[in-house]
């Protein structure tokens, strides 16, 4: 296999930038302007950083994926890579692509789309929009220059805090098609696999986090992790982490690609939920990190379909 | 058993419902739910309509503001108050926490002192429990009460109460001795919120009501403000605590929820929807069983250890299973354009984690049955 092993990527997210990572697109509730202006500087920071590391042509995505999960990396990587997938001459080179592509309709005229494409990741960040939508034809994708000024936009107020967007196209040029409905399904079945993987690592990231309460916390004279009830509970996590990194790393991840997405996200909300129960009050806190796990995966379990959706899917294609 | 409700009951229920979907009511409420963030109301208007009326503390004596109805017609109130969407935590804390104690063991003057303020829906009190190193282990708290000739001073910090900022007093528990035994020698205090002796400060987290941390700083208080008997306050909070935890509100939350869920679930959803359906249901028997226990005078721990780990499991599957069927549109904050059901389901993921470790955690209830009710040795 060709391209970048992800061994200098985890050496690049080291104990100093993983917590500013997991930070950067968390949009803190008294917000301030400065924070978030700082924020977009550490983001532009890490694509760089990614950018200059090959992470674009990462030869397992999927590992790379899951190191992605497990510092909470919030960006346009795992779209652009996507993207790339489905633009063979690679018009876009090195540039950051957001996907909006849903199977709800669109109006193509002359080569300009009208259409509106709810929760598109990083829309304010991206150089390409990558937009799909269902007419005559079926489903179609092409691909449009985001800074076009036909395209509105706005950022929504939801539980992730991040950076999710509502984007409207109204009569936006196509700069170039991108594939058919064919290959959109087995991109999809591939950036399920690397979502899956992402959840698998913030799954794992958290509960390292919570083990670590559960040694340090200590209510009743001794650390609360030497409760059976706790420790338990935190060796069963442990174990269906290990189920679901090995479902999704397989050979034939991409084949049962929606069904293990509904896998792994299942098992970053559980993970996550317990981890908040583990923390007690104190993971309820901003400042914890335990929160932003919790609603991460909140955000993440369901950003390529839901679980039911997914395993609706899943079983009617087999 | 669900009670058979009285036509006087159910008339009390019609009449709080008819009150609550009032358009200046229901105004209220929604604006309350859209404040923005750090500026949660305290007691509203509503309270004190309802306060005015003698029905928000109903179950009290008349003399102490209330209209002398039964503990069910309180539950009447509660239930409907969070099917209404009313915020419930000023509530919960001012009236059946911290009055509900002065109540059962304030002496007379303490009763008159706060009581009628609190049953009117113009003053709140708050619990100062829990400290930075002291959660599900009560017992082992360190905040102390320094004698000060016939006065006491308290030193200690409290974390993650609620609504101190909005509160006049605060029931606040504080060692009085030290002793051998950790539950012997705690002492409860009712102490003045907003006074010099007093440091609050918020502490925010991901919900949409923020923790306080409290700073007793030398505070004085008076022999007259102990409730209960000096070193007895460890039986005050095994008795006050259980009191809380019908689950009633935990079990109101989750058909709140539910009802919101059936409205915007898409088609495909049915099996799931009539799962969660049944779980509510079965978490509004244990409330209500608790509260058939009240009424009858004979309180059942186990029942309400029961009810406090079923409703809020519930109330919290809900919350994490809405998501799971709507997808991202669930998670549109009340103050997004499009959110629906007013922001429901973001808010209710967000207070979701908190419902499993307030007025005692999961854990802390299975620990409980299992000795109990099960006769498991510990
Ligand atoms: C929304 C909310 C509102 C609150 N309001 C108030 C308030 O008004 N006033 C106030 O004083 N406090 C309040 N609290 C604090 C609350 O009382 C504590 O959260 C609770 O006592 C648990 O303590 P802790 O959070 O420190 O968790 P810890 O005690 O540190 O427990 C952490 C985890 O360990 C588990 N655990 C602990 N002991 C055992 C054991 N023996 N076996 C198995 N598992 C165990 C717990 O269940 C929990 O899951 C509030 C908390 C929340 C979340």
């Amino acid at each position: 296999m060709s391209g970048m092993d992800t061994a200098a990527i985890a050496d690049f997210f080291d104990d100093e930038l993983a917590p500013m990572v997991r930070r950067m697109a968390d949009r803190p509730r008294t917000g301030e302007d400065s924070a978030e202006s700082e924020a977009r500087e550490i983001r532009k920071m890490v694509w760089q950083g990614l950018i200059g590391l090959d992470a674009l042509d990462a030869s397992d995505t999927a590992e790379l994926a899951e190191l992605l999960g497990s510092v909470l990396y919030q960006g346009p990587l795992l779209d652009t890579i996507t993207a790339r997938e489905l633009l063979p001459d690679n018009d876009i080179g090195e540039a950051p692509v957001a996907l909006a592509v849903t199977d709800e309709p669109w109006s193509v005229q002359d080569d300009r789309i009208t259409a509106r494409r709810a929760f598109v990741g990083f829309a304010a960040e991206v150089d390409h929009f990558l937009v799909g939508g269902v007419d005559g034809g079926g489903l179609r994708l092409a691909l449009v220059s985001a800074g076009h000024p036909s395209i509105t936009m706005r950022r929504y107020e939801d539980t992730g805090r991040g950076e999710a967007y509502g984007v409207e196209f109204a009569g936006t040029p196509v700069t170039t098609c991108a594939g058919s409905s064919a290959e959109w399904e087995g991109a999809l079945a591939k950036a399920r696999v690397r979502q899956a993987a992402y959840l698998v690592g913030l799954a794992q990231a958290a509960l390292d986090h919570a083990v670590d309460h559960a040694k340090t916390r200590r209510q009743f004279g001794q650390p609360i992790g030497k409760f059976q009830a706790l420790a338990f509970r935190l060796s069963e996590l442990s174990m269906h982490i290990d189920a679901t990194r090995l479902l999704v790393r397989d050979r034939d991840a991409a084949a049962h690609a929606a069904a293990n997405l509904a896998a792994a996200s299942d098992l970053a909300r559980t993970v996550t939920t317990q981890t908040m129960q583990i923390h007690g009050a104190a993971g309820m806190l901003t400042d914890n990190d335990a929160q932003l796990y919790y609603r991460r995966a909140a955000v993440e379990a369901v950003r390529l379909g839901t679980p039911s959706q997914l395993r609706r899917e899943s079983s009617q294609t087999r | 058993m669900m009670p058979t409700f009285t036509p006087e009951q159910e008339e009390f229920r019609e009449e709080v419902c008819e009150l609550l979907c009032e358009d200046a009511v229901r105004d209220e409420i929604a604006q309350a739910r859209r404040a923005p963030f750090g500026q949660e109301p305290g007691l509203l208007d509503v309270h004190r309509r309802l306060g005015k009326l003698g029905r928000l503390a109903t179950n009290w004596p008349e003399r102490y503001g209330g209209a002398g109805r039964t503990i069910v017609d309180k539950a009447i109130l509660t239930e409907e108050m969070i099917r209404h969407g009313v915020p419930e935590n000023v509530h919960s804390l001012g009236i059946d926490i911290v009055g509900n104690a002065i109540h059962l063991f304030g002496t007379e003057e303490q009763k008159e002192r706060f009581l009628p303020g609190l049953a009117r829906g113009e003053i709140t009190a708050n619990v100062l429990f829990s400290e930075p190193d002291v959660g599900s282990d009560l017992a082992s708290l360190t905040t102390r009460a320094e004698p000060d000739g016939e006065n006491w001073r308290l030193y200690g910090r409290k974390i993650y109460n609620m609504k101190a900022q909005h509160s006049d007093f605060a029931l606040c528990a504080a060692r009085t001795s030290t002793g051998p035994v950790n539950f012997s020698g705690i002492t409860l205090f009712l102490v003045p919120l907003k006074s010099i002796g007093m440091i609050i400060e918020p502490v925010w987290n991901l919900s949409e009501e923020r923790f306080d941390l409290v700073t007793l700083d030398g505070i004085r208080v008076g022999a007259e403000d102990v409730l209960g008997e000096v070193g007895d306050g460890w039986q005050v909070l095994n008795d006050v605590l259980p009191l809380e935890r019908t689950g009633l509100d935990h079990s109101a939350k989750a058909e709140r929820t539910l009802t919101a869920l059936r409205e915007h679930a898409p088609p495909g959803c049915e099996e799931r929807l009539a799962e969660l359906e049944t779980r509510v249901r079965a978490a509004r028997l244990l409330a209500w069983r608790c509260i058939t226990d009240l009424h009858e005078g004979r309180p059942d721990k186990v029942h309400s250890a029961t009810a406090k780990w079923y409703t809020s499991e519930t109330a919290k599957a809900l919350s994490v299973a809405a998501v799971e069927l709507l997808g991202p549109r669930a998670l549109l904050d009340a103050r997004d354009p499009e959110a629906i059901a007013e922001g429901l389901f973001d808010a209710s993921l967000r207070e979701a984690p908190g419902l499993t470790l307030a007025q005692g955690s999961s854990e802390i209830m299975l620990f409980f049955v299992a000795g109990a009710k099960l006769g498991l040795p510990s």
